[in-house]
């Protein structure tokens, strides 16, 4: 009834499908190719799902993303390329392959999705729980994915990051940050945050001074979750709320906001549309975030099929194209140096960058995000 | 045949069945449902009740919806009488045009309506550059992303609800009694307090519950322009379900901002023609 009653394995949606709209975007602004009138119908929901499924078979490989202008993106660069390497066809799926619906489709029997974009979180939920295969390290070279994040019934696909951006001509000085974000008699205006309480106490504990490695030693007890809280009723008055994706980018496009923590797929488009000088991102103290490849048990192309497309989607210039095209930060290691000059700083995942973040802990989000939750509301309206 | 052999009454119910059919599945049974999950997930019992009174947030966010739909009504109570006035006392031959200007808005989603407010208020927005460029601030106005903005679009969006009753009330109502009362000496404003406004007043009742109970439930206008900080009831059950999948409370906390809606309307019933209001209006 409720949907997901898989709550440990819930992985941030609201991203996915955030990366969905903006492939759209990108699209629009013709930096994506032409693609058929049928693939914005089914980007747009049109062309019913069932479609899709009533054409899994074996002589095809069915990948599931969150659908939007990115499953066109996915299509074109991951599965187009394989399909011409392994002579199978790839059919991407913009279904949204929650971990409750692979799940369903598990547990039912009657699987059709071979690969799915989904999270560490539904990963290692999903793996423990018997639902999806290990990944074959075999076929699946682990020194093509960054250190550490392969697991047993998982690896990563791309990164993303919350970040600390900034419109430095409507600033005196630019918060290098967090503990400058909430210092707002230096760096006054307003500062726009996540709706949810997902990725923002961290900002909030590293600007009390833990450092990114130890964010989630910081939060790790109630009183430190307690004191991430009260400094976001600090300055609950500096504060305009993103409740998604799009709105973030808005708040700074119209000049509501001059510093936010926003998702780094969004700062990629914003560095692009406000005027030069007028927008900059930091890595510094970011929090980075990692998709997952899984793999439902008896998918219909086979064990072997979805791993060689795993490990076909971990070649680093496909991994450069993603980046290019709407932003996510390569899995492979190899990738980050093939990046052009002007792309490197919007790298999530570059070596240089993740040196000062620190990595998303779904296990704690896992532990602590339902009461913290409705802390963080109470700080912003209390 | 067989409708030959039915009372009148039975013809009517055959009539209005499609319609009920229509209400009873796809209105009140997922009400019925709502109620069951209110109290089921994730156990049974009332702990979803119990830990919305206890929660200081949902607490606050009661408090902020009755807040801004009190305002709301005032402000809308206020303008709208003024603009009734004017349209059935002073230049009678503007009636038909005054009347199609207060329903044209409605014609206009209220997304569409509240989209435009954030174009005229931002930041960067319509005011706040005016204002700037004839010189009279210096900074721009904080005129959204805070409950001014919310409550300025919602009078917006709710003027032609408290507008219609109003009118129609004052539709009814003679001239001859406020030319009585000019007539045996009564000042024009002594007239008008004594004679005519009490004459108004049902129409300003119906106006007002009509509005405040509307205003309860609001979602789109306070999402957009309350910046987060103006959290309404309605936006949070959505937060509720869709960002913490908790059905849960999102369920109790529909159940509740139902029964609050009904208690309004149940004790406004005391001073208010209920059926003339909610059931044959316009």
């Amino acid at each position: 009834m409720s949907g997901d009653s898989f709550k440990f394995g819930q992985d941030d949606i609201a991203f996915k499908q955030d990366l969905g709209d903006i492939a759209l975007e990108r699209y629009r602004a013709g930096k994506i190719d032409r693609r058929s009138a049928l693939a914005m119908l089914g980007a747009l929901g049109l062309v019913p799902l069932l479609g899709d499924k009533a054409l899994a078979n074996a002589k095809e490989l069915v990948l599931v993303n969150w659908g939007g202008k990115a499953k066109d993106v996915l299509q074109e660069i991951m599965g187009d390329t394989y399909a011409k390497e392994a002579g199978i066809k790839v059919v991407v799926d913009g279904a949204g392959p929650s971990a409750g619906k692979i799940r369903a489709m598990v547990e039912s029997g009657a699987v059709v999705w071979d690969v799915c974009d989904s999270g560490p979180g539904s990963a290692i939920i999903l793996g423990e729980r018997g639902i999806t295969q290990p990944i074959d390290y075999s076929i699946v070279d682990k020194a093509n994915i960054i250190e550490p994040f392969t697991w047993e019934f998982g690896c990563a696909n791309y990164f993303y990051s919350y970040t600390l951006c900034c419109n430095p001509t409507m600033l005196e000085a630019v918060p290098q940050n967090w503990a400058d974000v909430w210092n707002v008699k230096d760096f006054p205006g307003k500062r726009t945050f996540r709706k949810s309480v997902r990725g923002m106490l961290e900002p909030a504990a590293m600007a009390m001074g833990a450092a990114p490695s130890e964010v989630y030693e910081f939060l790790g007890d109630e009183a430190g979750i307690k004191a991430a809280i009260e400094k976001f009723r600090e300055i609950r008055e500096h504060i305009i709320v993103w409740p998604s994706g799009s709105m973030s980018q808005q708040l700074f496009l119209q000049k509501e906001v001059a510093i936010g923590c926003i998702w780094s797929t969004r700062a990629h488009l914003l560095k692009d549309e406000m005027p030069d000088g007028s927008f900059t991102t930091t890595f510094n103290q970011g929090v980075l975030s990692p998709g997952a490849w899984v793999v439902p048990k008896h998918n219909p192309a086979g064990t072997e099929q979805a791993m060689r497309f795993i490990a076909h989607t971990a070649d680093p210039e496909l991994q450069v194209k993603w980046l290019e095209a709407m932003g996510p930060g390569p899995a492979n290691p190899a990738a980050a140096a093939l990046v052009p000059d002007d792309l490197k700083a919007w790298n999530p995942s570059s070596p240089e960058n993740r040196a000062t973040q620190t990595v998303y802990n779904d296990a704690w989000y896992a532990k602590n995000q339902v009461w913290a939750e409705e802390l963080y509301v109470d700080a912003l309206i209390n | 045949m067989i409708a030959r052999s039915l009372t009148d009454k039975g013809r009517y119910w055959i009539l209005i069945l499609p319609a009920l059919a229509i209400m009873l599945t796809f209105y009140i049974w997922p009400l019925v449902e709502i109620f069951g999950i209110s109290f089921s997930e994730p156990k049974p019992g009332f702990e979803n009740y119990v830990s919305m009174f206890d929660s200081r947030p949902i607490r606050t966010s009661f408090v902020i919806t009755f807040r801004v739909a009190a305002i709301t009504t005032i402000w809308c109570l206020v303008l709208g009488y003024i603009v009734s006035y004017a349209i059935y006392n002073t230049a009678p031959r503007y009636v038909g045009l005054m009347i199609a200007l207060v329903l044209l808005p409605f014609w206009l989603s209220v997304l569409i309506r509240s989209f435009a407010w954030i174009v005229l208020l931002g930041r960067s927005g319509v005011v706040n550059d005016s204002l700037g460029a004839v010189g009279l601030i210096n900074e721009p106005l904080p005129l959204m992303h805070n409950e001014f903005g919310v409550i300025l679009s919602m009078v917006h969006v709710m003027l032609p609800f408290a507008i219609l009753p109003i009118m129609a009330n004052m539709k009814g109502i003679s001239r001859a009694y406020v030319d009585a009362a000019r007539g045996l000496g009564a000042s024009e404003l002594r007239a008008f307090v004594s004679v005519y406004f009490p004459q108004t007043l049902p129409g300003v009742l119906s106006a007002a519950l009509l509005v405040f109970v509307l205003a309860l439930g609001f979602y789109i206008t306070p999402a957009l322009l309350g910046g987060g900080r103006v959290l309404m009831i309605s936006e949070y059950i959505t937060y509720q379900i869709q960002e913490l999948l908790n059905w849960g409370v999102g369920t109790s906390l529909s159940v509740a901002l139902l029964l609050a809606t009904a208690a309004v309307i149940l004790a406004a019933g005391r001073f208010v023609n209920l059926r003339r209001t909610l059931l044959e209006r316009r």
